[in-house]
């Protein structure tokens, strides 16, 4: 799946998971204080992105997933972590592959900690 | 002396309507909401010995609540807060011009969230993914969902309570709004009962309790058969009722329409059996006649009982026995009927849909009928059931609601004069 393939499935899953037009959908927008996702509505975002990209997301890597741009970001990252098309150390790359993060040295190689101002930045995707 | 608590407002999503006028209408016509089971996806239907059941069929969460809501909870308290919504619409209340922590939600709910709850438990054990158990599973199956989501969407923020007594659930949650009020904890509370777990598991639970009618699967409309001879069992099913439960003082205050006053109650234990009654009435009478003290009556003023009534065998018998007991010669003098002959038994919504029954009927002068009372049971004949609507000017009417673990509860409602 190319980088702009990741970017387009996450916001149409947002689209649909907001119930609203994808087009007003930007990357710049805060998870929180723009769309209006609380915690709990923003776990359940996550649990459905998980669901598409078959992906696992641990706990620790919640915390920076802020912003749209954020979470596109995040899954490029650890689906193509190689792909050089999109360097950005606001997502560090994940493990070779997106590999279950369900043992503990395996999701500690998971050190994904985007900066939010620099994911915030980004005018990705496209 | 104290506090008198008055009902201001009715809502009821029901097999036979949804909303107070469309459930009492046709109740009064005397119109069936039992139906043939729909197959449970990939269960074979023909391995579920009973297969009638009362659903509510037009139910569109949409086109009451917000979308992203109704999501997010279970049918059940999907149903809780559309009723709740009609109640406190009906009543006038504006609740943002109260003191918010003077205005209480109590809901009865036997079973709670089961949509979800099993379709969660089915996923993990056929997909051994533990990790994709929905996030919103807890918050959706804890059984004070239904609850929450009420204070919730109307701002209510006193007691938050949820009854839990199976069958009687909702019944008790109108004596435990009646306790509050009285109490001084509330001015007012949200009254409400709900349940909708016509689900894979939990209608296979009852068809092998052996408590489902099983005799009428060619004829849904004929199995729900309170008091009736060829009663067979009880046809499961679905909905909420939600009352608007106020002190006086306050309805006055803001000069709301009444239907009738909530004058009594008594909550018992049979201390017996986890889901048969005692079989020689004493404790139903009882449970009767401590509600009757409580609201400062004798037998000899009842003049309609809202049977619990659930078309079994016994229940009715021990019932209709109970009856007898407590009201002797006055017993053949009272309208009775049965709510659940015409919606099946909503199990935590039936109370409050009894007790929206008994507040109509007060209001109106109009009893509705007791569907396929064809052939009286001589085990529990009495000459105030009929399967016709009945015209009575009652002025007390006695609500009856028994619940496994063997808990009986009885409400007293009066006329508001």
């Amino acid at each position: 799946m190319t980088n702009a393939e990741i970017a387009d499935q996450i916001v149409t899953a947002l689209g649909e998971y907001l119930k609203r037009d994808r087009s007003t959908i930007a990357p710049g927008q805060a998870l929180r204080d723009d769309l209006g996702l609380d915690s709990m509505a923003t776990i359940e975002l996550l649990f459905r992105i998980e669901e598409v990209f078959d992906l696992q997301i641990p706990d620790q890597d919640l915390q920076h997933l802020r912003t749209v741009a954020n979470v596109i970001d995040y899954v490029q990252a650890r689906l193509n972590p190689t792909a050089a098309s999109t360097p950005s150390k606001a997502a560090a790359p994940g493990p070779a592959k997106p590999a279950p993060s369900t043992s503990a040295p395996t999701r500690r190689a998971t050190p994904s900690k985007p900066a939010p101002t620099r994911a915030v930045s980004r005018k990705k995707p496209a | 002396m104290a506090t008198r608590v008055v009902i201001t407002g009715l809502g009821v999503v029901s097999p036979i309507g949804i909303g107070t006028g469309e459930f009492w209408k046709a109740a009064l016509e005397g119109r069936s909401g039992i139906s043939a089971l729909r197959p449970f996806d990939g269960l074979p239907l023909d391995a579920y010995r009973s297969r009638v059941v009362g659903q509510v069929l037009a139910f569109n969460p949409a086109q009451y609540l917000d979308p992203t809501q109704a999501e997010r909870v279970d049918r059940y308290a999907q149903f809780a807060l559309v009723a709740s919504k009609e109640a406190v619409a009906d009543a006038g209340l504006r609740i943002d011009r109260e003191a918010p922590h003077r205005i209480g939600v109590i809901v009865g709910a036997g079973m709670g969230g089961m949509v979800m709850g099993e379709r969660e438990i089915t996923q993990l054990y056929r997909s051994q993914r533990p990790n994709r158990v929905h996030p919103n599973f807890i918050p959706t199956i804890t059984l004070n969902s239904a609850s929450g989501i009420v204070a919730m969407m109307h701002g209510a923020k006193g007691p938050n309570l949820t009854i839990s007594t199976a069958c009687s659930s909702s019944a008790h949650a109108v004596g435990q709004a009646l306790t509050a009020i009285r109490a001084g904890q509330a001015d007012v509370v949200l009254t409400v009962g709900a349940d909708a777990s016509i689900t894979p598991l939990v209608f296979a639970g009852f068809c092998s309790l052996r408590a489902l009618s099983t005799g009428f699967n060619d004829q849904p409309e004929r199995a729900s058969r309170p008091f009736d001879r060829a009663r067979d069992g009880f046809v499961m099913g679905e909905g909420a009722g939600a009352l608007i439960l106020e002190s006086l003082a306050h309805a006055k205050k803001r000069r709301a329409r009444i239907y009738a006053e909530v004058a009594g109650y008594a909550a018992t234990s049979e201390a017996h059996h986890m889901v048969i009654p005692k079989e020689d009435g004493v404790e139903v009478a009882t449970t009767m006649a401590l509600a009757l003290k409580d609201a400062g009556m004798t037998p000899r003023q009842v003049d309609y009982i809202n049977a619990h009534a659930t078309s079994t065998q016994i229940g009715d018998a021990v019932e209709a026995k109970a009856i007898r007991q407590l009201f002797k010669d006055r017993a053949d003098r009272l309208a009775i009927n049965a709510t659940k002959s015409l919606i099946g038994h909503t199990l935590g919504a039936a109370g409050a849909l009894g007790a929206i029954a008994c507040a109509l009927s007060l209001q109106t002068g109009q009893i509705h009928p007791t569907l396929n009372y064809d052939d009286p049971d001589p085990d529990c004949a009495l000459k105030g059931i009929s399967a016709q609507a009945q015209e009575r000017r009652a002025k007390v009417a006695l609500l009856n609601a028994f619940g496994f673990g063997s808990n009986n509860a009885a409400v007293v409602l009066k006329a508001f004069t």
